[in-house]
């Protein structure tokens, strides 16, 4: 490692991995309590174990972003951290803080960690993906902002390229929109128009800019294509993404009392948005081929190409799959939007994350690359994971598609429970592939375990 | 890192004698984006006007022909000026490419006066984004390229302060002709959009 | 074909295309924010209404049922059970859970008073009304 303070971002990047696991865990009690369906209750209900599976997501990428950045920063800047001490302080914060969280929803009942925690002060919770108490969102804010201030002074006082300013510019809106989680009228219409605007402008916005600013850094390193390259594509393509992605808001604007222009302006720019991801592939691709060098760290390249290609066919292809209108009508609220999350999320920002890790991590370690017996198992997590979540989404999207069949289209709708007892096979195959997908992240571990012949500690 | 850094000939400048773009590659994937997002509009347009013939017959005769002819010609009038700064600007004379642009500049803010004074005669109407397709179509698109104008008028008020400071010259064309080709593209749109929206029934 | 493709051009194009876009959106907010009035019910937002919002949330309800098509997808829509069910049959149903039937999706017990399951009812009554622009497709949900 070039910088000696780039290694507060190991803490970081082990902890994301750890509550990874914890989300896969908790997914895969969801995913039987789908078919079990009093599995586990009343120690842990559905809603709970929900809670947790998509908070220990958010939280374990936000220590990724954040690890990610403490490595970037300083050798984009060309300079030490501002205070790695600062960052230390604040991962703890930030662990124990989220740690004590998730005890708080397992141990306590909702209602009852809404009281101890001043939701009668301001009504934040019980929003999906915000369901945070109120101690929690206010301590997000203050590691955000310590966490901002410490990578912008660190590139105020270094090089600023156009990598870091993309990647700054992301995470300020990141926490930026994060306060609109603050603001929850009893008005159930504003409340879910303004909630879209941490979720849509969150994960179609501005972590997009992060995702390819982690992406273009890891390029850049590993192909040895001219800076000046990277970095103009970089930002064609998050011009494409904002252009698209911004104004495509409006695909979540068509159900939810808002006005019905946005069925109209929802659909034509999200339609476009595949256009960035698409676009980001090529880019990947492009990149590796012209590369000017081999690096030895294999891995992480095949992590940069999966990101390009996942996140695609997540947030691009199935994306736009129910993103029109008229087909959205049909889809919206049903296990299609399931199927489509899972990809998204997998091939955007799980992949950039993994990326990120996979080439920091052996350099952290002090080597170049870890030994290819190494990468060989880490190769094989990339692919048991990945491959686990393409089915994933396939049996969800088939779930979905006989559940908008059953329920809605035909001639003799069926009520909710009696569609999902029709579509019980799905569930059991996705419940089955999230055990390969397990295995999968077992395996990927493992590789971290691997001795062998090391690379040359040159970084 | 491990580095065989054999340079590989650069892609970015253009060997001699190939036909050139004019103006950056960034600009023109940008304009393609614009031309994607208002080509998916005026298709929805088409789609649901399909659906609604008499309805948007009888709507589009409210809207003003007259001024929106003189708001195509105000245009076409601003994208020749355009060129004509370009010419002037190849042929390094900074002051009269200044000049160009500043009558390119007035045209388009005679464009945006009339439309603003077509905008408030709408609202009068009662004409909204809800009140009935026609009205969302013809808001939105006129709107979303209203928007356009305006951006296309930073852009070439851009291009004249770069203009006043000699900064284009025969061998730098770059700055100038990427606004250009811009303004030509919001120009372009209109010429769409005008006889869809406000003419063919 | 060949052109000049500059990093300063890409960049000025990124920072312009987003505020632009950005703005376009505000502008676009702005308008719902106008013509919300018409569609969002809230004539009808009573003080039990917003308490019944707030039993909603702070019991987690949407991390196992949809509202107006967004949460969970484990348990039904209610953005129109009020107009599927009925109110008696609601705060007949919340009281009489968790049903305890082997292998079926359990829904916990909230120790809910009369009052609060009316304010909830009122809740959901208010949700049924907002227009959906006919969503969802029927009464299924």
């Amino acid at each position: 490692m070039q910088y000696k303070t780039q290694a507060v971002a190991k803490p970081y990047f082990i902890a994301a991995i750890g509550l990874f696991v914890g989300q896969i865990l908790f997914g895969l009690i969801m995913g039987l309590q789908y078919v079990i369906g009093d599995f586990l209750f009343p120690a842990i209900p559905f809603n709970i174990a929900r809670m947790v599976h998509t908070n220990l997501l958010i939280v374990w990428l936000l220590f990724g972003f954040m690890g990610s950045a403490y490595y970037l920063v300083p050798e984009e800047s060309e300079t030490e951290l501002f205070s790695p001490k600062l960052a230390l302080v604040m991962f703890w914060i930030f662990l124990v803080a989220g740690a004590l969280t998730v005890v708080g929803y397992l141990a306590l009942p909702y209602a009852t960690l809404a009281k101890l925690t001043g939701n009668d002060l301001l009504a934040t919770m019980g929003r999906e993906f915000l369901e945070q108490p109120l101690i929690t969102k206010v301590g997000i804010v203050v590691v955000a902002l310590a966490f901002l201030f410490n990578i912008t002074m660190t590139v105020l006082k270094g090089r600023k390229t156009a990598i870091s300013m993309v990647l700054l510019l992301g995470l300020w809106g990141l926490a930026v929109f994060f306060l609109f989680s603050f603001y929850n009228p009893d008005n159930l219409v504003l409340d879910k128009f303004y909630w879209w605007w941490v979720v849509h402008l969150w994960v179609e916005g501005v972590w997009e800019l992060i995702l390819g600013a982690l992406l273009a850094f890891v390029l850049i390193k590993v192909t040895g294509v001219d800076r000046e390259v990277i970095e103009k594509w970089l930002y064609v393509i998050i011009t494409l993404t904002l252009v698209t992605g911004v104004i495509g808001t409006g695909h979540h604007y068509y159900w939810i009392g808002t006005p019905e222009y946005w069925q109209w302006w929802g659909s034509v720019f999200s339609a476009l948005e595949p256009i960035p991801f698409f676009a980001m592939t090529v880019f990947a691709f492009n990149m590796v081929s012209r590369r000017r060098r081999e690096h030895p760290n294999r891995a992480a390249t095949l992590w940069a190409l999966g990101t390009g290609v996942m996140s695609f066919l997540g947030a691009g292809l199935w994306g736009f799959l129910h993103t029109l209108a008229p087909v959205n009508y049909y889809t919206h609220g049903t296990q299609i939007t399931a199927a489509h999350g899972h990809m998204a999320f997998y091939g955007a920002y799980v992949m950039v994350v993994l990326c990120m890790i996979s080439y920091a991590m052996p350099i952290l370690r002090g080597r170049a690359a870890n030994s290819d017996k190494a990468q060989v198992v880490e190769m094989w997590g990339f692919w048991l994971m990945t491959v686990a979540i393409v089915f994933i989404t396939l049996f969800l999207t088939g779930a979905g598609i006989l559940q908008v069949w059953l329920q809605r289209i035909s001639a003799t709708p069926l009520s909710y429970m009696a569609t999902q007892d029709q579509i019980m096979v799905f569930y059991w195959l996705r419940e089955w592939t999230g055990v390969m997908f397990l295995i999968g992240l077992v395996v990927y571990i493992a590789s971290f375990f691997i001795g062998g012949d090391k690379k040359a500690a040159t970084a | 890192m491990l580095a065989a850094d054999t340079p590989l000939p650069s892609l970015d400048t253009p060997p001699a004698g190939t036909p050139r773009l004019a103006g950056d590659l960034a600009i023109w994937i940008f304009i393609l984006a614009e031309l994607l997002a208002f080509g998916a509009f005026f298709a929805a347009y088409a789609f649901t006007r399909a659906h609604h013939i008499e309805l948007f017959t009888h709507e589009q005769q409210a809207l003003n022909r007259i001024t929106g002819a003189i708001n195509t010609m105000l245009l076409l009038t601003s994208s020749y000026f355009v060129v004509r700064a370009v010419q002037a600007a190849e042929r390094s004379a900074p002051a009269p490419c200044a000049r160009w642009l500043v009558a390119a500049i007035a045209c388009g803010v005679g464009f945006i006066v009339i439309k603003l004074h077509e905008y408030s005669a709408a609202f009068e109407r009662g004409v909204t984004l809800s009140s009935s397709p026609f009205h969302m179509f013809y808001l939105s698109l006129t709107f979303f390229h209203f928007m356009h104008v305006l951006l296309g008028l930073v852009i070439l008020s851009a291009l004249w302060l770069g203009a006043r400071a000699g900064r284009y010259r025969p061998n730098d064309m770059n700055g100038l002709e990427s606004g250009a080709a811009y303004w030509h593209m919001v120009d372009l749109v209109w010429l769409v959009l005008f006889p869809l929206v406000y003419v063919i029934h | 074909m060949s052109g000049i493709f500059t990093k300063a051009m890409a960049r000025n194009i990124f920072y312009g295309g987003t505020v632009f876009f950005f703005l376009l959106f505000l502008a676009l907010t702005f308008n719902t924010t106008r013509e919300l009035p018409q569609r969002d019910n809230r004539a009808k937002l009573t003080p039990a209404v917003a308490a019944g919002k707030k039993l909603w949330e702070t019991n987690n309800c949407i991390g196992c049922h949809t509202l107006l098509g967004e949460g969970a997808y484990f348990a039904p829509e209610l953005g129109n059970v009020y107009k599927r069910r009925g109110p008696e049959f609601i705060k007949a149903w919340i009281k009489a859970q968790p049903t305890g039937v082997p292998g079926r999706r359990q829904m916990p017990q909230f120790h809910f008073s009369d009052a609060d399951l009316d304010n909830l009812v009122e809740f959901l009554k208010y949700s049924s009304e907002i227009n959906t622009s006919n969503w969802p497709p029927n009464i299924e949900g």
